[in-house]
C-alpha cells in the first residue's frame, strides 16, 4: 500500500503522456466492448434457438422462396408435431434508412410454435382477427414510437409483393420471451403479402416443431429427402443453425468484427507499451538511485508494471463505462433487426479484463529492463 | 576491529574486447567513525572505489568485507537489503525525484522498512531538521537550491541511520558558501553523530575537512596524508 502513492506520483509525472496512455486503452476497450456487443447481438437469435424447431428453406439460398404446397408433406413427416410458414418482406417505412425486419407469417400457427412472442390474450385476438393487422416489438416501438391503433405504411422493398404500399394497423406490442425471437421486428399477416405477390402460394421458410430434439437430424435429412431432385430443393436445419446461416448472409462476421478487435487491441498494447518504455529510459537515473538506496530489483519491477497496470485499468474503467453508457438500444435509437444491442456486464468484464492483460503485456518489458538496470552505468549516463 | 576492510582488490571493465584495468590490488581499511577523503585526478577509480564500498558494484578481484559482512558474496537480492540498512549515499548531482517533495524524498528509503507512517514521519522530520530543511517538508526539488537539494539529499541518505555514508563529490556542483555548508554538514555528521563516511572528493578545501586523506592514481594507492599532520 505505501507504494501506492509513488505509484500515482510517478504516473503524474508526465500528465498528458499518461492521459493520452489511458484514452488509448479506453478507446480500444470501448471498442472491443462496443464489437462484443454487436457480435452478441447478431448471434442472439442462434444462443437462444430452441431445440424442438428446425428450419426448412431452399436448398440454394434464403432468398429463394417455395410453395406453400410443401406444408403438407412436410407436416406428414414422421416426427414432425407442427408446422408454420413465414417470408421476409423487406418493405420500407417512410424512408429506406428506418430499416427494422418484418415478417409474413402465417399468424396462429407461428404464434403457437413461437411462445417467446409474448402478446396479452386480447392482443393476440385482435391482431389474428385482422387480416392487415401486425404485431412490432416492444423495442421497435420504442424506437418509431408505435402504439396500438397506429397506421403503418410499408412501401414495397422487394418487387414480387406488387408496387402497391401496405397500410397496417399495430394491433399488438410483443415483448420478447427468448433469445430466438428479437423485440424490433414487425410480424403480419402472410395472407396479406400474398394476395398482392406475383407468384402466390410462396413461403420464405418453413419452421417445424419436433417432438424429440435428438432426431433433429434423422426428421431434416426426411424432410429434405422429400424434395430432393425437385425444383424446390430444400435444406432443413436445426433452429440454431438457420439463425447462424442468417447472420452468416453479412459475412462472417466473427471474423470481420473479432479481427478489428484484435488489431485495435494489439496496436494499443504497442502504444502503451512504448509509452511505458520512454517513461522508463526517461527515469533510469531515478532508477538507479532507487536501487542504491535499497530497492530491491523486484520492488522496482512491481513498480513500473503496477504503474502501467494502474493506467490501463483506469483506461479500462472508462471505456467500459462509456461503452456501456452509449451502446444500448436507448442511446442508439436506431431502428436495426439486431436484438437489442447493448454493453452487458459481461462485456464489461470482458474489456476490463482486456485492460488488465494490455497493462500487463505492456509494463512486462519497461519493467524487466528497469529491474535488470546495471546501477553503476545508469549513474555514468547521467553523470 | 576495522568497520571497512578492502584487501587486494581489483577492478576492471571489459569494452569492445578490451579489458581496462580501474583498481589494481587497492588495501585499504578505515575504522568506525573515520572522515575519509579520496582524491586523485579524474579516472584514477575514485569513484569505482566508492561504488564498491556501497555494493553497486562488484570488484573483479579481491575482499571486500564491511562490519562483519563480505559484501562481494552477497547476491543482488541480499545486497540490496544491505545497502537499505548499511549505506546512505550522497551523489554529486543530488538525484533527488522531482516528482516527490523533500518529505517523501527523505521517507523513500524508510519505504523499504516495517515502519509506521508516524514512525517513518518522526523519522523524516528528524533527518530534515538534522540538515536544517525541517520547513521545506512540502517543497519539491525544483523550489530549492542548489544547496539545499544537497542537504535533502543528505537528510535521505542519513534517514535510516546507516553505518556507513557515502559522498561522491557533494560539493562538486555547489557555490562555494553551499559547499561550505554542506561540508560543515558532513563534519558535524561525523564528530556529532560519529558516522564514518567516505567522501570523494577533487576539491582541496573539501577535502581539509576529512581527518584522513587517501590519494588515488591509476587505480592505485599512491599516497596517505594525515590531515593536520
Amino acid at each position: 500500500m505505501k507504494f501506492i502513492g509513488l505509484i500515482l506520483k510517478s504516473a503524474r509525472r508526465s500528465k498528458r503522456r499518461t492521459l493520452l496512455t489511458v484514452i488509448s486503452v479506453a478507446i480500444a476497450v470501448f471498442l472491443f466492448a462496443a464489437l462484443r456487443a454487436v457480435l452478441d447481438g447478431f448471434n442472439a437469435g442462434a444462443e437462444g434457438s430452441s431445440s424442438t424447431r428446425i428450419v426448412t428453406q431452399r436448398s440454394t439460398s434464403l432468398i429463394f422462396s417455395m410453395p406453400t404446397s410443401h406444408a403438407e408433406q412436410i407436416r406428414n413427416t414422421p416426427g414432425v408435431q407442427d408446422l408454420t410458414w413465414a417470408s421476409w418482406f423487406g418493405g420500407i417505412y417512410k424512408d429506406p434508412r428506418n430499416f427494422f425486419a418484418q415478417f409474413a407469417i402465417e399468424p396462429e400457427s407461428y404464434l403457437r410454435i413461437y411462445p417467446e412472442i409474448l402478446l396479452t390474450p386480447d392482443e393476440r385476438k385482435a391482431f389474428l382477427d385482422d387480416r392487415t393487422g401486425c404485431i412490432v416489438g416492444d423495442g421497435l416501438a420504442k424506437v418509431y414510437g408505435f402504439k396500438i391503433g397506429d397506421k403503418i405504411t410499408l412501401k414495397v422493398g422487394i418487387p414480387t409483393y406488387g408496387r402497391q404500399d401496405f397500410d397496417f394497423n399495430v394491433r399488438g406490442i410483443y415483448r420478447s420471451g427468448g433469445g430466438s425471437v428479437d423485440n424490433q421486428s414487425m410480424w403480419f399477416h402472410w395472407k396479406y403479402a400474398d394476395e398482392r405477390s406475383v407468384v402466390k402460394g410462396q413461403a420464405g421458410w418453413y419452421v417445424m416443431q419436433i417432438a424429440n430434439p435428438d432426431h433433429a437430424a434423422q426428421v431434416s435429412a426426411a424432410i429434405d429427402q422429400k424434395f430432393a431432385n425437385s425444383p424446390y430443393e430444400t435444406k432443413t436445419e436445426t433452429e440454431r443453425a438457420f439463425q447462424s446461416s442468417f447472420v452468416s448472409m453479412f459475412g462472417n462476421l466473427n471474423l470481420l468484427l473479432g479481427s478489428i478487435g484484435i488489431a485495435v487491441v494489439i496496436t494499443t498494447l504497442f502504444v502503451a507499451g512504448n509509452t511505458m518504455a520512454m517513461s522508463v529510459r526517461e527515469r533510469t537515473t531515478e532508477i538507479a538511485v532507487m536501487r542504491t538506496l535499497g530497492f530491491p530489483s523486484s520492488t522496482i519491477f512491481l513498480l513500473i508494471a503496477g504503474e502501467g497496470l494502474m493506467m490501463a485499468i483506469l483506461g479500462g474503467v472508462v471505456g467500459a463505462g462509456l461503452a456501456r453508457a452509449i451502446v444500448n438500444p436507448e442511446f442508439l435509437n436506431a431502428g436495426t433487426f439486431i436484438p437489442a444491442v447493448g454493453v452487458n456486464g459481461a462485456n464489461m468484464i470482458t474489456g476490463l479484463g482486456l485492460s488488465v492483460l494490455i497493462g500487463l503485456l505492456a509494463g512486462l518489458i519497461p519493467a524487466t529492463m528497469a529491474s535488470r538496470l546495471k546501477i553503476v552505468d545508469a549513474l555514468r549516463r547521467a553523470a | 576491529m576495522a568497520l571497512i576492510d578492502l584487501r587486494d582488490v581489483t577492478k576492471s571493465y571489459r569494452r569492445d574486447q578490451i579489458e581496462i584495468p580501474v583498481l589494481d590490488g587497492v588495501t585499504i581499511t578505515v575504522d568506525g567513525g573515520d572522515f575519509l577523503g579520496l582524491m586523485g585526478p579524474s579516472g584514477s577509480g575514485k569513484s569505482t572505489l566508492l561504488n564498491l564500498l556501497a555494493g553497486i558494484d562488484r570488484p573483479t578481484r579481491g575482499s571486500i568485507r564491511i562490519g562483519e559482512v563480505e559484501i562481494s558474496r552477497l547476491s543482488e537480492r541480499a545486497l540490496a537489503g544491505w545497502r537499505a540498512r548499511h549505506i546512505g549515499f550522497i551523489f554529486q548531482l543530488y538525484n533527488l525525484i522531482p516528482v516527490l517533495t523533500a518529505f517523501e524524498n527523505v521517507e523513500l528509503p524508510l519505504l523499504l522498512t516495517s515502519l509506521s507512517k508516524k514512525q517513518r514521519r518522526d523519522h523524516v522530520m528528524t533527518a530534515l531538521g538534522i540538515v536544517d530543511l525541517g520547513d521545506r517538508e512540502k517543497h519539491y526539488p525544483r523550489q530549492l537550491s542548489g544547496g539545499q537539494e544537497q542537504r535533502v539529499a543528505i537528510a535521505r541518505a542519513i534517514v535510516t541511520d546507516p553505518t556507513l555514508l557515502l559522498a561522491d563529490e557533494p560539493t562538486g556542483d555547489l557555490d562555494a558558501k553551499s559547499a561550505g555548508e554542506v561540508l560543515t554538514l558532513l563534519q558535524r555528521l561525523n564528530q556529532e553523530f560519529k558516522k564514518t563516511i567516505v567522501m570523494v572528493t577533487h576539491d582541496p578545501h573539501a577535502a581539509e575537512r576529512a581527518a584522513r586523506l587517501l590519494h588515488l592514481e591509476k587505480g592505485t594507492l599512491v599516497e596517505q596524508v594525515k590531515v593536520g599532520a
